[in-house]
């Protein structure tokens, strides 16, 4: 990059377990209110902005280019415009990452990135057979015709399409998200139990962050029943009484037989937005402004569909090879709890030999110090709101590191379809 | 030469008649107008090649505002009033009789006078421009319509709406106008130029003429045969509105019932005649006086025509109480984003929950659809910090009335706001020009007194403290204007200029208890007088905690004049009553009904009864007398705005005009009369004031004739 990114001020809602306290706020809504509380922080006007960009994944139908709608409400002017990303789960980084080429491109200077997801609010969709149906019924015109379409209706025309899981399913593999997970556990012979104990330590580590206060620095608490006077301050997907016990409970969703992937070692669904100011370094200073921190670098990576879940490695791997890094410059690690597992096997890969060798990469990539990762937990505690999970990771790494005084770190994820994204990100 | 009328006519035999007054920005139907139009309308009954005349209007917005209310004003004998309004439906009338078909294009107000002459016209075509506003409001000024729109209007809509129509001075928009029939149709009024043509054409064909017309009113049975029924309930809900306060809407009511029977032609003449006795009664002298009033507090900047108002972009408010959500209801409104600053999070929830609250009872009215409430509270942001504030142009501070807690608050602004933005402060008690003092930019304090609860109180007391500039004033003069409400600038006394006279009012109703009258004997005797509420019941809707802050910060501002009733104290402090909110004070409040609380009353254990003179007296010439000091300090530019403050501030009884006007129709010299009888009985603080003396003397009034 020909220069670095600054990101002033970055703020997020509170996660929200899907169907709970955020299920009748829609992503525009939701939206706008981190989107206006960012602006609002950033000792910016809203007229210093060029650009709003916001990822989300589950687009909703009635607000077409949700980034628009949301730059509206948040209170932007007509004149600014708007546009919306997707790169599935890292839609709320590419948010981040186009912004930046469009700066480095010299198309604007200040841009407003954000992701939002409504999971609660993916809709149930009729069929293709019910859509013809009621096609055909609209084009009858005679009441003969209108009974002779009708004749044809059959009941299980109604059965309805769950939005979400088609979501979470990859079209070319045909495998749902978690099925991919299940093939990294056999890859690399992670069982069940460990498995379990990983989502244990994330709820622990966020459990223990939750009560230092250390999410409430990036959280906007979000009034979310005005006629009742209810507000949100905290995640609420954390279990801090959580045991081996209890994530033993559970049955395997993916492969009821032999699976070992379970609801509660994989991140959570979830609602939640997130935003944050960006601009050049020598912009930054123009303004004389105090950046939380800054981004240097980014890489994006393709593999298999079916393997999804390595992308960390891939997308790290070629970042790292463009930055001339290696994982010793890295002071802390944020690599997305899609699946415990899912982590779990770019621990395993990082450091191997065999897994370079056998994938086309020069060298491992080293051995990953755990008492660097997932430091406050991951989305098997907090939830991951797909559209939101990539802003939330890189405001946290930067926060994070101005914590522990550090200076580099690390935003990484896996995306469905088979690709990854590794964000290098710097605090001086 | 015509004046304020402009005339054409196409080949194809349409002419138009287009009102553009010579002098004004609107469109009236003055005399002069009227004249014109007369000399008009009697040539074109000449003009054979005529096929259609099409009446418009050359003023944005505005297609004929009314008549010249003026005119009515000064009309002083039945004579005269009858000579005016005859001359008005004759001409009226005349447009009726002409043999070509006449439209009214209503693209802009057409009210009162404005829309009897579009009823008088064959067709009516209004538009969806926001500010075609059509209607009939004579009412609300103790008039009725005079140029035969009672009459016409009963037989285009019938008795019911045109009733409803009437009583309720409503006015409508162009589809609403449309959907009850007022006309025969509403477009966009970027299509006129076309559909106008296109309803010409109509109109000739009788296939169209037949469509437009069987769109109009038929009778319905209840009007056939239940007008008895229509009456005995419009005369309930009226009685309930006015109390018989106010006669117009009574003989309204009178005259439908009378021309029930009669041809047209009669019953126009019984029109004038109701119009012209209701031109004379002394409410709707009042009620024309507070309209002028209101029309000049429009156009009043509040400190001299020159200064600009500050554009105001984004506010912010502090403090979450009952004023704080009120407020910060009012900027999301009129779609000002505003941030609001409070000290935990729960606060932040509970302010917006009063806020939608609000908006819930304008979206039960139909006012507002979710959508657009959702947008407005889109505009509302929230922190317990002092983050995000630097945008805002003015920021109105709500929070206790404390001066430590609030100059430590003004310092933290003085930090995190611009040097150009304004602070206002909303408080009720504590003195501007010493709370300013610890700014470091004190010209751009000011003291904004928005009135509890702030959604349905429309005034707005604008204090200006010894520094404040002329610009700060402007800029909250204009934004109150822009926020529907009645600004008036007062002078930074103590308690300003309402609560300065309430509470003496208030003082003396509890001293009368305390001398053995009932309380609720006052109250009713008050209420009958037209107050909204007796003086305690006032006490227990503020709280008892409130009102005794208030009395006493004004015992301490003016010394013993204003010394507080004792029994005042026992109520509050002793018996820890804090009136409706908490459903005890002076009564007690179950569910929605209220009975004397007894504890109370047997604090009094003497009785005693006071006539009925003595306790109005008491209680109105004392805020008579206070008012007259404080018209003499310049508190406010004049008797009118007092009073217009004291009908928008404490409901004051708009059909005695206000309380200066009441004073004037008792006559000074009665009045002086009163209170110095009233001195010797109850003490010093009856001694009629100067201003009142010297009035005398002068053989003046507050009013000027």
């Amino acid at each position: 990059m020909k220069e670095r990114m600054a990101i002033i001020e970055g703020v997020r809602s509170p996660i929200a377990k899907a169907g709970g306290k955020f299920k009748n706020l829609q992503a525009e809504t939701l939206g706008a209110r981190v989107v206006q509380e960012a602006v609002l922080r950033s000792g910016l006007c809203y007229s210093d902005y060029d650009e709003v960009i916001i990822g989300n994944v589950s687009q909703p139908t009635h607000a077409a280019n949700v980034a628009r709608v949301i730059s509206l409400k948040a209170g932007f002017g007509d004149e600014t415009i708007a546009y919306t990303v997707h790169r599935n789960c890292a839609s709320g980084m590419e948010s981040i990452t186009s912004a930046t080429e469009k700066i480095l491109a010299g198309s604007g200077k200040v841009y407003l990135c954000g992701g939002v997801e409504s999971m609660s609010n993916v809709p149930l969709l009729f069929g293709t057979q019910m859509k013809h149906f009621l096609e055909a019924l609209s084009r009858s015109r005679t009441l003969t015709q209108k009974l002779q379409t009708i004749q044809h209706f059959r009941p299980g025309y109604l059965k309805p399409v769950i939005g979400l899981m088609q979501g979470l399913r990859d079209p070319v593999s045909g495998l749902m998200m978690g099925s991919t997970a299940e093939i990294l556990a056999q890859d690399f012979g992670i069982s069940r139990e460990e498995q379990d104990s990983f989502a244990l330590e994330s709820h622990q580590k966020a459990s223990r962050a939750q009560q230092k206060g250390i999410f409430a620095e990036e959280i906007v608490p979000i009034v979310y029943d005005i006629a009742h006077a209810k507000i949100m301050h905290d995640d609420d997907g954390i279990r801090h009484e959580q045991s081996l016990e209890a994530l033993g409970k559970l049955h395997p969703f993916f492969d009821r037989k032999n699976g070992t992937v379970t609801a509660a070692n994989s991140s959570q669904i979830s609602d939640a937005a997130a935003a944050l100011t960006l601009m050049s370094e020598s912009e930054a200073k123009k303004r004389g402004l105090d950046p939380l921190g800054f981004l240097s670098g980014f890489a994006y990576a393709g593999l298999e569909p079916k393997r999804m879940g390595m992308g960390p490695y891939y997308a790290t791997a070629k970042l790292f090879k463009n930055m001339k890094l290696s994982l010793k410059d890295i002071d802390l690690i944020e690599m997305n709890e899609a699946f415990s597992v899912q982590v779990q096997a770019n621990l395993k890969a990082f450091p191997s030999k065999h897994y370079a060798a056998a994938h086309g990469f020069n060298a491992p990539l080293g051995e990953i110090d755990t008492n660097v990762l997932n430091v406050n937990g991951g989305a098997v505690a907090l939830g991951h709101p797909v559209g939101m999970t990539g802003t939330r990771l890189v405001i946290h790494v930067l926060k994070e590191l101005r914590r522990r005084k550090k200076e580099r770190g690390l935003a990484t994820l896996c995306i469905g379809g088979g690709q990854g994204a590794a964000l290098l990100l710097e605090v001086v | 030469m015509m004046k304020h009328l402009k005339y054409s006519q196409d080949k194809e035999g349409v002419a138009t008649i287009l009102f553009d007054h010579a002098t004004l920005d609107v469109n009236l139907l003055s005399e002069e107008v009227l004249l014109e139009l007369e000399v008009l309308i009697e040539k074109l009954s000449q003009n054979d090649e005529l096929k259609t005349v099409l009446f418009k209007s050359a003023k944005e917005g505005i297609f004929i505002a009314g008549a010249d209310i003026n005119e009515i004003k000064s009309l002083t004998t039945q004579e005269q009033a009858l000579a005016k309004v005859r001359q008005g439906r004759r001409i009226l009338s005349s447009i009726a009789t002409l043999k070509v078909p006449t439209i009214a294009i209503i693209d802009g107000a057409a009210l009162g006078g404005g829309f009897e002459l579009a009823l008088a016209c064959d067709y009516r075509i209004a538009t969806e421009n926001p500010k075609c506003k059509i209607g009939l409001p004579e009412v609300s000024l103790g008039v009725m319509p005079g140029f035969g729109g009672t009459v016409r209007l009963r037989e285009l809509i019938g008795l019911q709406k045109a009733m409803e129509l009437i009583l309720g001075s409503k006015q409508l928009n162009g589809k609403k106008a449309e959907h009850l029939g007022l006309v025969d149709a509403c477009v966009p009024s970027g299509y006129l130029s076309f559909k106008e043509a296109e309803f010409i054409a109509a109109i000739n064909s009788e296939k169209g003429r037949e469509k437009i017309l069987s769109k109009r009113h038929k009778p319905t049975l209840l009007e056939r045969l239940g007008s008895a029924l229509i009456f005995s309930f419009t005369e309930k809900e009226v009685a309930k509105k006015t109390k018989g306060k106010y006669p117009a809407p009574l003989e309204v009511i009178h005259h439908f019932k009378k021309i029930q029977d009669m041809n047209f032609y009669e019953a126009l003449e019984s029109e004038t005649q109701s119009f012209a006795k209701l031109a004379l009664t002394p409410e709707s002298k009042h009620l024309i006086s507070l309209f002028f009033t209101s029309e000049r507090l429009k156009h009043d900047s509040g400190v001299g025509k020159d200064v600009q108002a500050k554009p105001l972009h984004r506010a912010a408010v502090f403090g979450g109480g009952t004023m704080g959500s009120g407020i910060l209801w009012l900027f999301s409104k009129i779609d000002i984003p505003v941030r609001l600053k409070v000290r935990g999070e729960q606060q932040i929830a509970e302010t917006l929950q009063a806020v939608n609250k609000n908006y819930m009872a304008i979206k039960k009215r139909g006012r507002l659809s979710q959508r657009e409430i959702e947008l407005k509270l889109d505009l509302i942001s929230a922190d317990t910090g002092f983050r995000g504030f630097e945008m805002s142009d003015i920021a109105i501070e709500a929070i206790v009335e404390d001066v430590s807690a609030k100059e430590t608050l003004y310092k933290i602004l003085e930090t995190q706001l611009d040097k150009e933005a304004i602070i206002a402060t909303n408080t009720s008690s504590l003195s501007v020009s010493t709370l300013a003092r610890s700014l470091k930019y004190p010209e751009r304090f000011v003291g904004m007194h928005f009135f509890n609860p702030v959604n349905r109180m429309p005034l707005v007391e604008v204090i200006r403290g010894d520094k404040t500039s002329d610009g700060s004033v402007a800029t909250v003069i204009a934004l109150a204007k822009r926020a529907g409400k009645t600004p008036i600038v007062v002078g930074d006394c103590p308690g300003f200029l309402v609560n300065r006279l309430l509470i003496p009012y208030i003082v003396e109703a509890v001293h009368m208890f305390e001398e053995g009258e009932s309380f609720e004997r006052i109250d009713t005797l008050l209420l009958d007088f037209g107050m909204p509420m007796g003086p305690f019941r006032l006490v227990d809707e503020v709280g008892l905690d409130v009102g005794y802050k208030v009395a006493k910060v004004l015992e301490e501002g003016y010394g013993s004049r204003m010394k507080t009733a004792p029994i005042f104290e026992c109520i509050y402090s002793d018996m820890g009553l804090l009136g409706k909110k908490k459903g005890r004070g002076f009564y007690t409040y179950i569910k929605n009904s209220s009975e004397v609380n007894e504890a109370v009353n047997a604090l009094v254990t003497q009785k005693h009864s006071f006539s009925d003179d003595e306790i109005l007296d008491r209680t109105l010439l004392v805020m008579v007398n206070e008012a007259s000091r404080a018209l003499e300090e310049g508190v406010v530019d004049n008797a009118a705005y007092l009073d217009m403050a004291m009908v928008m501030g404490t409901g004051f009884p708009p059909f005695r005009g206000g309380l200066l006007a009441y004073a004037d129709e008792r006559g000074i010299e009665s009045v002086v009369a009163r209170l110095k009888v009233l001195s010797t009985l109850y003490g010093a603080r009856f001694e009629p004031s100067r201003l009142l003396m010297t009035m005398v003397q002068e053989k003046r009034k507050f009013y000027k004739e």
